[in-house]
């Protein structure tokens, strides 16, 4: 719940806020950004990431900035593209590697981008997911340029395994001379922290968001005769299945009229399957399969109550939606979970069969003695929790913040990366940071920033869709239509 | 009536245009590329003749001095013919339609005549070209077929795909056409004024 109060670190009134004068700050406030969002990660592909940065650009763009995206191509789907409100997207002609992530050598791109930076007059880079390397790459060139960077991680990693190592290794110079960093709840701060070597003073801690729209309750789709718990996740080993399989038969031997309805697949399907088989549960415990993001809602409005047994999570998504639901939360207290809902709308337990049962026993009983408020009100509350808006406005003031500061000069960027990512990889990215800067120059001297052409704003203070024509109401339609889409 | 303007490419040199209005209902437009100079052409020349006399030195055959005059002969001729473009002339004839002229440093003339029932919509196209992004105007035709499809996109003053800096200039010219920017591109429906428009800024 920490999370709800206020911008996290964007606001605190320490050591760097105070470099900035008051006075600058306040103009700043009032002034727009142009920002430029990169990720190897956008639509047609679908996933978290993905809607997070087209949520989050809709808002900046409401808010009056003006917003790009850099993606690599999908298939046929290279060039210029623009979206809803005028949100533009390149889609840049990069080789896809591995995973819908690009190859990266850290010299290629920078000709294309440099070109696309200077021509939409980007002063703001803003990366996204440290999985995707065209994100790296972007951070890496807006530092040579000059530019100031923002950067969001999206997930937990590990310590001990090898590829977490180099990741984290590449993380730690990638972030060392970043200007800021978002990460989604306070655990997932700690985490890249930790993993990167940060200054805790520069991250911030902003959650996701979702769509309250969609997922509203609908009280008449659940039959109260029986209690029905509901269990979304992936079935694998992180998500708890092993746990959900001993929860089961013990819950069912104790009230005849609960069911189980369990959506999602994976690995650990087996486990249930074997439980349903040996308790003879075959009418008490539905198995769903994989569901499609547009049926979740539909599943989880069925229940009554909704079951997380996650080992480990940044920040459950999952248990918002469902809260949105208008049902009753049980789950365990790991990572960032606790930071997620208010305690009246969550029943915590500890990762073991014995004290999830006791949860839930403690939720029936809520449920059975009439102690729990109508699914519209829990709706009602959690709506205002997590919306976009929300994200847009503290995202916002992280990027004023980030204005106000110096970009490092090359000097001193080489000093930062040799001081703080070891001796052997700070020199070798020292080298490549010259290089890349060598390579600037050369491409500064073929092609001036003088005959770059400025592209035409689609949107911010001088954008040709918001402003300007008559054709706005038609736009706007067209927006409602993409929306309830 | 007749006025001249200068633009420059997107590698920076300069572009003339010329528009001539013959009759309110006839336009010429005339996109005129800076010759061919002296310097860049020796600069070529001495290039590749001096690459020829540096593996001549290491293998002594005297093939590739003659590779050489043949490639750099032939080069010159090829450019000329099939890339060099002196100038590009647009004809707008209202009610009767586009004729496209590029002659080529060679003399070579290449000529293509749309009909104004053809011609969907005239519009500024934005793309990755090379490193770069650049804008270019097309001509979007009528599929026959299907009333509302496009059959072929026709980019205008291909000579001129280096002249985005004239397309960009001449939109904020555009800005009080009613223009609506719709998936990308700048929509027009009167091709004519269009033109008119266009380059009259």
């Amino acid at each position: 719940m920490t999370c709800r109060g206020g911008a996290g670190h964007g606001q605190r009134p320490s050591a760097s806020l105070s470099r900035v004068s008051p006075g600058r700050l306040s103009t700043c406030r009032a002034c727009t950004h142009n920002i430029c969002m990169v990720s190897d990660f956008f639509y047609p592909n679908m996933g978290g990431v993905e809607g997070h940065i087209y949520q989050l650009s809709q808002c900046l763009i409401e808010r009056g900035h003006k917003v790009i995206i850099v993606t690599h191509a999908y298939g046929s789907r290279k060039g210029i593209r623009y979206l809803t409100n005028g949100l533009k997207v390149y889609y840049l002609p990069l080789k896809v590697m591995y995973n819908q992530s690009t190859a990266t050598t850290l010299f290629h791109s920078l000709p294309l981008l440099r070109y696309i930076f200077v021509r939409e007059r980007v002063t703001i880079i803003h990366s996204h997911s440290s999985f995707s390397a065209m994100a790296h790459d972007a951070l890496f060139h807006a530092k040579t340029m000059g530019l100031q960077t923002v950067f969001t991680d999206h997930s937990l990693f590990g310590f001990a395994d090898v590829s977490s190592v180099l990741t984290n290794k590449l993380l730690t110079v990638s972030l060392c001379d970043t200007n800021h960093i978002i990460c989604v709840s306070y655990t997932s701060k700690e985490n890249t922290v930790l993993r990167a070597a940060l200054n805790p003073e520069i991250v911030s801690v902003i959650p996701n968001a979702v769509d309250p729209t969609d997922f509203t309750p609908d009280p008449f789709r659940r039959h109260d005769s029986v209690i029905t718990i509901v269990v979304v996740s992936r079935l694998v080993y992180r998500k708890g299945t092993d746990l959900l399989s001993g929860i089961i038969p013990e819950l069912c031997q104790k009230y005849p009229n609960l069911n189980f309805i369990i959506g999602g697949e994976g690995p650990k399907r087996v486990i249930l399957e074997e439980v349903r088989e040996r308790y003879q549960l075959h009418d008490r415990v539905r198995l769903l399969g994989a569901l499609e993001h547009k049926d979740v809602r539909n599943v989880l409005v069925q229940g009554h109550i909704f079951l997380n047994t996650s080992l480990t999570e940044a920040f459950c998504m999952a248990i918002v939606e469902a809260a949105s639901c208008g049902l009753q939360v049980v789950s365990t207290r790991v990572g960032g979970i606790p930071e997620v809902l208010p305690e009246n709308l969550i029943i915590l337990c500890e990762p073991s069969v014995k004290s999830l049962c006791e949860g839930l026993e403690k939720a029936v009983f809520q449920l059975k003695s009439g102690a729990l408020p109508p699914p519209e009100n829990i709706h009602n509350i959690v709506k205002t929790f997590y919306t976009w808006r929300n994200v847009a406005e503290r995202t916002e003031k992280v990027y004023d913040q980030v204005a106000g500061e110096a970009v490092l000069p090359l000097d001193k960027r080489l000093d930062r990366l040799v001081s703080h990512c070891g001796p052997l990889t700070g020199c070798i990215f020292a080298l490549l940071a010259v290089f890349s800067f060598l390579f600037l120059i050369l491409l500064r001297w073929v092609t001036p920033d003088s005959i770059i052409d400025v592209a035409v704003d689609a949107t911010g203070p001088k954008g040709a869709w918001t402003h300007q024509y008559p054709y706005r109401k038609k736009v706007d339609e067209n927006n409602e239509v993409s929306k309830t889409r | 009536m007749e006025d001249e303007q200068s633009f420059s490419d997107i590698c920076g040199g300069r572009l003339a245009l010329q528009r001539r209005c013959y009759s309110p209902s006839c336009l010429e437009f005339c996109l005129s590329c800076p010759r061919i100079t002296l310097r860049s052409l020796t600069a070529v020349t001495c290039t590749v003749w001096l690459a020829a006399y540096g593996l001549f030195t290491l293998c002594e055959n005297s093939m590739i001095l003659s590779a050489a005059i043949f490639i750099t002969l032939l080069g010159l001729l090829g450019y000329l013919h099939f890339v060099k473009i002196d100038h590009e002339t647009l004809l707008i004839i209202d009610s009767l339609g586009i004729q496209m002229t590029s002659s080529y440093a060679s003399g070579k003339e290449s000529t293509t005549f749309i009909e104004m029932g053809e011609v969907k919509d005239v519009v500024i196209n934005e793309a990755i070209y090379m490193q770069k992004v650049i804008y270019y105007l097309c001509i979007l035709l009528k599929d026959p077929v299907e009333p509302h499809g496009i059959s072929q996109v026709v980019p205008l003053f291909q000579g001129g795909r280096r002249q985005d800096h004239l397309c960009i200039q001449q939109k904020v010219s555009l800005g009080d056409g009613g223009i609506l920017a719709s998936s990308g591109r700048q929509k027009v429906k009167d091709t004519f004024n269009f033109f008119n428009l266009m380059f009259s800024g």
